[in-house]
């Protein structure tokens, strides 16, 4: 059990070039499962191998349980990890895998085999102890790897991207027991993935990262509800947000010849910008009567529509402008089709704005 | 890595077993290597029949007309011979010697050569020609340059302390023999033993890092099982070549003093071809290749057993 710190740490794998992570400063507080997503190539896996000590920390410092551990090194730091491939050993049995740390840690056999017997029940592992990794399935797989680290009792747990090798049901399923487990075990968690879902489901808190610079760090519900920029805003929510560059009009901003109007501060804010991002989340659309005045509603195009059942997704074209698309919540069962003509109208309050420029959120 | 990749459901082409193939087309397929196999059979196979039938024959070619059918009488004295056990010792020792010397060296030099090093290129280079070497010219270079016991380097550089004096290739003809041998195999070794190493997964090292393995650990817990296979390729590949090796006998020593360092494809030759006999010699060419067979078959298969059962203790 111990708190994570990144502080202002760095890592440049080539002198000179863009650092892989940059000054990251992040904090993990003592049991929470802290996830770092962003997309591919964003600094995530480098990130975390900065704190297994399997990337050396080129500026800044990690402390762990407030310990500087830029110079120690990852066997003694008290920490397990959890590989995208599961790095089980392949000529080593389930029980001799999960018993592989705590062997070289030098406790004696009967503990090892009582530990291993433990988490092995706790994953559902005790018929499979004496196979090898290559006679098991991808779940079963994982959950060896997930053995190897939960035996340690580490301080930290590490996992990077543990799922992406797992079908999308074994995936749902598996992120439910890591959470819960995780939460049972109180053991610090860094968890890295580049599935927004992943990290909004299981994170007490979220590191969104892009291009190795920590864009926003928060919880799910305020990731979502008050994304710091038009990046965080556009990779959190599924579908993504629409996300608008708007002109200015006397009381807000034009959206198809239709006036929205924006919030006294947020106006305020925008000072004399000409042009603004606006952000609306499908569901943040009211569907109204293709009848409505136009100069009240925003007339569009249906070019897509994804029926899930409870719910519709509406992909739409503006219709006085082919080039401007947006996404649309609908109800299920809903009766629109491809060419359809639709009218919408976005929910006042809830709108993002940013900075066509920067991206940062206004005010 | 792969051991995920195999268990990803099976890929389309792979999933419907494998089409059945009509008779034609199994014959346009596999027709045009019959001229190969025809070839081979008659190089290998027809040599070995006659050989079989030269060895039921008592048959020198210093007595002309001597030629008649004698059973396995040469079998017989093949094993009474004194000699021949003394040359199949040899030949055992010499092989097997040589190749776990050089498995192990190679497994040395390949572990250096998997670092990170200033030069890396030229020294894997230079390690690598003993092998380009023809087996001859090798052995002519360890006979004169090296072992010559007053031209020899090896005697040179031992004079200040006083070992001036050895004749190796008389005092020690097989060590001699197999030195040159080890010299030469030891970069095929540390080749495959290199291509191993570096199809090592580097999550499974960097998971034994995070898991507090030190180094010793690493390699033997992970390294070596990890190399099995490639160790049991070079045992057996050069095993092979070894047993059958006859340019570094002839050239340094003529298997001698006496047999001392004669093998059996020496000492066969030297039958054949120096004493004439040639139904001795048949016989003892078939009796080889038993052997051949029942060491490849059952020790070479025993030592890998034992070996992977060690690992698997451990
Ligand atoms: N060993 C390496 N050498 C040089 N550059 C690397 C290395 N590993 C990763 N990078 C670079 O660092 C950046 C971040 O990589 P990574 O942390 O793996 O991203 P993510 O896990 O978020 O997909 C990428 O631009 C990648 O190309
Ligand atoms: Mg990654």
């Amino acid at each position: 059990m111990a708190e994570v710190v990144f502080d202002q740490a760095s890592r440049i794998y080539t002198p000179g070039a863009k650092p892989a992570v940059d000054r990251l400063d992040l904090t993990v507080a003592d049991g929470d499962l802290v996830v770092l997503v962003g997309p591919s190539g964003s600094g995530k896996s480098t990130a975390l191998r900065m704190l297994a000590g399997l990337e050396p920390i080129d500026a800044g410092s990690v402390r762990i349980d407030g310990r500087d551990v830029v110079d120690v090194p990852s066997k003694d730091r008290d920490i397990a990890m959890v590989f995208q491939n599961y790095a089980l050993y392949p000529s080593k049995t389930v029980a001799e895998n999960m018993a592989f740390p705590l062997k070289m840690r030098g406790m004696d056999k009967d503990e090892r085999a009582q530990r291993v017997r433990q988490a092995a029940e706790m994953l559902g592992l005790t018929e499979y102890l004496d196979r090898k990794p290559k006679a098991l399935s991808g779940g079963q797989r994982q959950r060896v790897a997930m053995g190897r680290a939960i035996v340690r009792e580490p301080q930290v747990f590490l996992m990077d991207e543990p799922l992406s090798n797992l079908d999308a049901k074994m995936r749902v399923q598996t992120r439910a027991q890591i959470a819960e487990m995780q939460n049972r075990l109180e053991v610090s968690t860094v968890y890295v993935t580049h599935d927004q879902v992943e990290a909004m489901t299981m994170g007490d808190k979220v590191a969104v990262l892009a291009n190795g610079q920590l864009q926003q760090y928060a919880t799910p519900p305020e990731l979502y509800d008050r994304p710091k920029n038009a990046f965080v805003a556009g990779f959190i929510g599924s579908p993504a947000m629409n996300l608008l560059d708007l002109p200015r009009s006397s009381s807000g901003v034009t959206l198809g010849g239709v006036e929205i109007p924006l919030p006294r501060d947020v106006s305020d804010a925008a000072g004399s910008r000409d042009k603004l991002t606006i952000g609306i989340r499908p569901e943040d659309w009211v569907l109204e009567s293709t009848d409505a005045d136009s100069s009240t509603v925003v007339k569009a195009v249906v070019d897509v529509v994804e029926e899930l059942g409870s719910e519709s997704y509406l992909y739409a074209h503006l219709a006085d402008d082919t080039s401007t698309s947006v996404v649309v919540r609908g109800p299920g069962r809903v009766k629109v089709r491809f060419g359809d003509p639709i009218a919408v109208r976005p929910n006042p309050d809830a709108l993002h704005v940013f900075d066509a420029e920067t991206g940062e959120r206004l005010p | 890595m792969t051991a995920t990749l195999e268990e990803r459901p099976a890929a389309p082409e792979n999933a419907g077993g494998k089409p059945a193939i009509d008779k034609a087309e199994g014959w346009r397929r596999r027709g045009p290597l019959l001229p190969a196999l025809i070839f081979t059979i008659i190089v290998t196979q027809i040599p070995f029949i006659l050989t079989l039938y030269y060895s039921l024959q008592s048959w020198n070619l210093v007595r002309p007309g001597s030629q008649e059918f004698v059973w396995f009488s040469n079998y017989g004295d093949v094993f009474a011979d004194s000699q021949f056990r003394t040359v199949a010792l040899n030949t055992v020792i010499m092989t097997l010697g040589s190749v776990l010397i050089a498995v192990v060296l190679g497994l040395l030099l390949a572990l250096l050569l998997n670092r990170q090093f200033a030069g890396r290129g030229i020294v894997r280079t230079l390690l690598i020609t003993p092998f380009l070497i023809t087996p001859v010219a090798a052995a002519l270079l360890w006979k004169t340059v090296l072992l010559d016991p007053t031209l020899g380097l090896i005697n040179f550089v031992l004079t200040p302390f006083g070992g001036s004096g050895t004749e190796w290739i008389s005092q020690f003809p097989l060590a001699s023999v197999m030195a040159a041998l080890i010299w030469q195999w030891t970069p095929f070794m540390m080749l495959l033993l290199l291509a191993g190493l570096q199809s090592m997964p580097t999550d499974q090292l960097e998971a034994a890092r995070v898991d507090g393995a030190s180094a010793w650990s690493t390699f033997r817990e992970l390294t070596l099982p990890h190399l099995r296979r490639f160790i049991e390729l070079g045992v057996v590949l050069g095993t092979i070549y070894l047993v059958n090796i006859f340019d570094q006998v002839y050239m340094m020593t003529q298997g001698g003093p006496g047999v001392a360092s004669a093998n059996l494809p020496f000492y066969i030759y030297q039958r054949a071809f120096l004493g004439f006999d040639i139904g001795q010699s048949a016989a003892m060419g078939v009796v080889v290749v038993i052997l051949t067979l029942i060491a490849a078959n059952f020790a070479l298969r025993l030592i890998f057993r034992s070996f992977s059962g060690e690992q698997e203790a451990a």
